[in-house]
């Protein structure tokens, strides 16, 4: 055998490549993460960044490279999931949330810039009435306000400018889904794939365990981390991911159970496949499809209470979410409505968006459903 | 066809136990195979054939290890395999492969056709993709498909199609024996035809074996040398075709073939069989075709007959008919 | 002369889907006589569930609809006539007996729950007079034990058994016409003779008409008087069993016969019909059948065939039989 054969097969044994690579990734940051915690004096890296670079090399590895080799049955499902229009326009919106939460922040102001005397500015094309006392006529003037160009949003009540927080919100809402559930969904499939294939003992101590964890109070978690810690975000999307995954893992679990007993793994087995290939090249690429959606499903969920979290003072003051905002705002809903709505609409949407989205990549993916 | 035995079992079993209460007692077992002998020769089809329930697939399946035998041997080629490990069982599957019966899921959604196919052959060892796909192609021909259907995937085929590439990935491996699974059940009358026809002439061009386990006695009858008829777990009658189609000796291979609707018979007299196959986890004391049997003596709830040769290879376990 | 029951004519229902349209059944006519067994017969996707379906105005609208064609029992137009009164057609008058037991009965009710809920909700009689009804029916489908039967869940029972629950329920309001949509195919072979057998004697001893759907033409040749044959939507050949049965005429019924493994004689090798079934939303013009078929002509490809009668109720729809011909 040839040396390139030789080591083909070396690295077939494991796994494949995928695999190779990412015990490599995982080497590499694991190191980097040592250095800077033991030698460097102050933290180089957000913790998040961590979190930001396993998922992507996952979602890479198992998301977006099978999708590329199987380039025909991919042409096959994005038919399928065009057909359905609502699904569609969510995929627009998150597209448009993610280019936003990119860029935005270079085009717009400082969220956390405060700036008293321009105060609760409503949106540009709006104008409120406001009763000032007027120092020189010893009276209450009413004068009419109208938005400015400057402030698009307009601005709450210490100032700081409404476009610039929604899309930082917008930033901070994506990271804590897509990390939070990542994390959530990464560790779920683990553990109902583990079980769901080792049967018997395991999967009876596994699924009690997730029983526990599904009664955990999550909520009370937080409270305990923020009181101990201090409110971080790179905790929250922690503490979520880490309690957040015993749905899934009773999902796949159980499609994983189901996909055992069908024809194609048995006729795998009688070709003679290890259990490793068929795990690997048959289980998990059909169960990918069900990740994908419970992902997106998911992600709704946690961004919401992220913003519960935050509107209740338990978030990270030092990033403007849309909670905070509408912790602000809630306040004067009377008066400086803007402040509330602006991110309420934008929660309302964004949950749309990824639920629309989600069955519209459940209807393409399910092969009996006639699309 | 030689007389030399490619498959032999002996008194091969599959049990799966029941288990059940609080603390998952072991309650009993469902005896699907109980002690199941028979052969097969270089080159013949020995059709197997029974109901729903009676252990046929799991047969099937024990054989090619796809379950664990609880008990008993299996011989292939004269040396005993039911010990194998799975580096040894994985020689063995070069040539003693399987065909699936349902079209709509013996094939995996996410593979494209080619990549199914040459799995068998990625796994036994050919590692240069050229070849495989050049092997695979010439497969593809050879069932009746085109070689460019190897990119393709599952759902652009129909069912017809579907089977015919899961006889191809059977066949990539030039096994001696092939265990088909109720092959055509799941297929129009038309396409059964078809795929019929086509392990025929495979069976003529590669000298193949097979093990065809069906619940039609037609098509059973249209394919196999001998047959095997199965009820709860056992064989209860086993001989050339035509002896059994026109001399069946056990009352429950009688009451089948008279209950097959035929074209232009109409209203014939038929043998109906009350009730329905009892449950494998608590079968009949004895014989276990007693209950249901038209012919029944008062021995037959109190011994199981043991299968007995009736003459000339013909094979019947029933207590009418004793061995003289 | 036996007096028509039900009179299909023209029935044609589509399936409108983002991928074009379903052309499941397009355009077939029959009638079923008083007292008679009529098969219908064909392939998967022929198109004969969904003409039984559409008789008593099951399709699913969306995305399918009955676009044209009439129905008619007892002088009503079923597919005009008022909701009210359909509704009081089926189960009372048209029954139906569906192909999979496991999903058509309620895993929740007992067998004998769903059987009385029919009875009193069409004849209105009380409950006691509902149960020694429905316990009666039980023991005419042949259910061993009819009382206990009756407080069984359908997943206590066993598939023949589920079977007669099935017909039972069918039976249960005195139906005119019992349309039974493949009730012997997922059934096992002494299973399938007791269902056979036990359709026979109720068509006899109730007077009743028989319309059934099957693939299965040993079936057909044990139990129809008469039978249609379908093809892709379309019908290809009617004729009374005995007729059709020795005497096939269209390409397509002769070749399913061919087709047949047949228990009476062996021979070497099994005919087919080569190729497969067209695609419903691809229109094809002309014969339905001609890629297919070893005896094509250059107008089975441009024109539709239209009826010809080639013997006494024999009509076959085909251009080789076509009175231009001569």
């Amino acid at each position: 055998m040839t040396d390139k054969v030789k080591a083909k097969s070396i690295v077939q044994k494991i796994g494949g490549f995928r695999i190779l690579i990412l015990i490599l990734v995982a080497a590499v940051l694991g190191i980097i993460l040592l250095l800077d915690v033991l030698v460097v004096e102050d933290s180089i890296f957000d913790p998040l960044v961590y979190l930001y670079i396993i998922l992507g090399t996952l979602v890479i590895l198992y998301g977006i490279y099978p999708l590329y080799r199987g380039r025909r049955l991919t042409g096959y499902y994005w038919e399928r999931f065009r057909r359905n229009r609502l699904a569609v326009a969510g995929l627009a919106f998150i597209l448009f949330l993610i280019l936003l939460a990119l860029i935005g922040p270079f085009f717009t102001a400082d969220p956390t810039a405060v700036n008293f005397e321009e105060k609760n500015l409503p949106p540009l094309g709006f104008s409120i009435e406001e009763s000032i006392y007027d120092m020189g006529k010893q009276e209450f003037v009413t004068r009419s306000i109208t938005g400015t160009s400057q402030h698009l949003l307009g601005t709450d009540n210490k100032g700081r400018d409404m476009l610039a927080m929604i899309v930082s919100g917008t930033r901070v809402s994506l990271q804590v889904g897509l990390l939070a559930t990542g994390i959530a969904v990464a560790l779920g499939t683990l553990i109902g794939i583990i079980s769901a294939y080792l049967g018997g003992k395991m999967d009876n101590i596994l699924m009690r365990f997730t029983d526990v964890m599904m009664t955990f109070p999550f909520f009370l978690l937080l409270v305990f981390i923020v009181f101990i810690f201090g409110p971080n975000l790179a905790f929250i999307v922690l503490v979520i991911g880490l309690t957040g995954w015993t749905g899934t893992a009773r999902l796949i679990r159980s499609e994983t159970l189901s996909l055992r007993t069908r024809e194609f793994i048995m006729a795998s087995k009688a070709l003679g496949a290890s259990t490793g290939r068929i795990i690997l090249a048959h289980l998990v690429p059909n169960v990918i499809s069900l990740i994908v959606v419970i992902a997106t499903l998911s992600i709704p969920g946690i961004i919401l209470a992220e913003a519960a979290l935050s509107f209740i003072g338990l978030g990270d003051p030092s990033v403007t979410s849309w909670g905070m905002v509408l912790r602000a705002g809630q306040q004067n809903l009377d008066t400086a409505w803007w402040v509330a709505v602006a991110p309420g609409v934008m929660l309302f949407f964004t949950v749309l968006a990824f639920n629309f989205m989600g069955d519209g990549l459940r209807d393409a993916f399910d092969p009996r459903s006639a699309v | 066809m030689d007389n030399h035995k490619l498959l032999e079992v002996k008194e091969l079993k599959k049990y799966y136990p029941v288990t059940g209460g609080l603390f998952s007692r072991h309650l009993g077992d469902v005896k699907a195979v109980d002690g199941v002998s028979l052969y097969i020769n270089e080159g013949e089809t020995l059709g197997l054939v029974g109901e729903s329930g009676c252990g046929k697939s799991t047969l099937g399946r024990t054989i090619l290890r796809l379950e664990e035998p609880t008990g008993g041997e299996i011989i292939y080629r004269g040396t005993s395999v039911t010990g194998l490990d799975k580096g040894e069982l994985r020689e063995l599957r070069r040539e003693i492969q399987m065909i699936f019966q349902d079209p709509q899921s013996f094939l995996d959604p996410r593979m494209t056709v080619g990549q199914s196919i040459g799995e068998a052959l990625l796994i036994h060892g050919v590692k240069d993709e050229t070849e495989r796909l050049q092997r695979v192609a010439e497969i593809l021909e050879r069932v009746g498909l085109e070689a460019q259907h190897a990119l393709r995937y599952p759902h652009e085929f129909s069912s017809g199609q579907r089977q015919r590439i899961g006889i191809g990935r059977a066949l990539i491996l030039n096994p001696r024996l092939i265990i088909a699974d109720e092959p055509v059940s799941a297929l129009d009358v038309s396409i059964q035809a078809q795929i019929l026809n086509l392990m025929l002439d495979l069976r003529d061009e590669f000298g193949l074996t097979y093990l065809f386990i069906a619940h039609d006695l037609s098509v059973i009858r249209y394919v196999s040398h001998r047959v095997a008829v199965m009820y709860l777990g056992k064989i209860v009658e086993l001989a050339e075709k035509d002896e059994i189609f026109h001399n069946p000796l056990h009352p429950y291979t009688e009451a089948l073939l008279s209950a097959i609707p035929t074209i232009g018979q109409k209203k014939k007299a038929r043998i109906l069989l009350p009730g329905s196959v009892p449950s494998s986890l608590e079968p009949p004391s004895g014989c276990r075709f007693h209950t249901r049997c038209h012919r029944v003596l008062p021995v037959c709830p109190q011994e199981g007959p043991p299968l007995k040769d009736n003459g000339h290879g013909h094979l019947v376990a029933c207590h009418l008919r004793g061995v003289r | 002369m036996a007096e028509t029951i039900l009179s299909v004519k023209n029935l044609k229902t589509y399936f409108f889907t983002s991928r074009g349209i379903v052309r499941a059944v397009d355009g077939i006519d029959f009638d079923l006589l008083k007292s008679e067994c009529l098969c219908l017969v064909g392939e998967s996707g022929c198109g004969k569930t969904v003409t039984a379906l559409s008789i008593l105005g099951l399709i699913d609208t969306p995305p399918g609809r009955i676009v044209g064609g009439e129905v008619y029992y007892d002088s009503v137009n079923l597919l005009t006539c008022p909701a009210e009164r359909l509704r009081h057609i089926r189960g009372k008058e048209i029954a139906m007996v569906f192909q999979d037991a496991q999903s058509a009965l309620n895993p929740v009710f007992t067998v004998g729950d769903q059987i009385v809920e029919q009875i009193k909700l069409h004849l209105g009689v009380g409950n006691r007079e509902a149960r020694e009804k429905m316990i009666r029916l039980l023991g005419e489908v042949g259910m061993p034990s009819p009382e206990k039967a009756a407080d069984y869940h359908p997943h206590q029972l066993s598939g023949g058994m589920k079977q007669r629950a099935m017909i039972a329920m069918g039976l249960s309001c005195d139906p005119e016409v019992l349309i039974a949509d493949e009730p012997t195919t997922a059934v096992d072979v002494t299973i399938k003779a007791q269902v056979l057998d036990l359709l026979q004697q109720l068509k006899e001893t109730r007077q009743m008409s028989l319309l059934f759907i099957t693939h299965e033409l040993g079936v057909v040749s044990e139990i129809g008087d008469r039978m249609v044959v379908m093809y892709a939507g379309r019908l290809a050949e009617t004729a009374s069993v005995a007729e059709l049965l020795g005497n096939p005429k269209h390409p397509y019924t002769v070749g399913l016969i061919k087709c047949l493994p047949d228990m009476t004689q062996t021979r070497d090798r099994l005919e087919s019909i080569p190729g497969t079934v067209p695609s419903l939303i691809e229109p094809i013009g002309g014969c339905l059948f001609h890629p297919r078929c070893d005896r094509a002509m250059a107008i089975c490809r441009q024109e539709k065939p239209y009826p010809v009668t080639v013997g006494e109720g024999h009509t076959v729809f085909c251009h080789l039989y076509s009175k231009a011909k001569g």
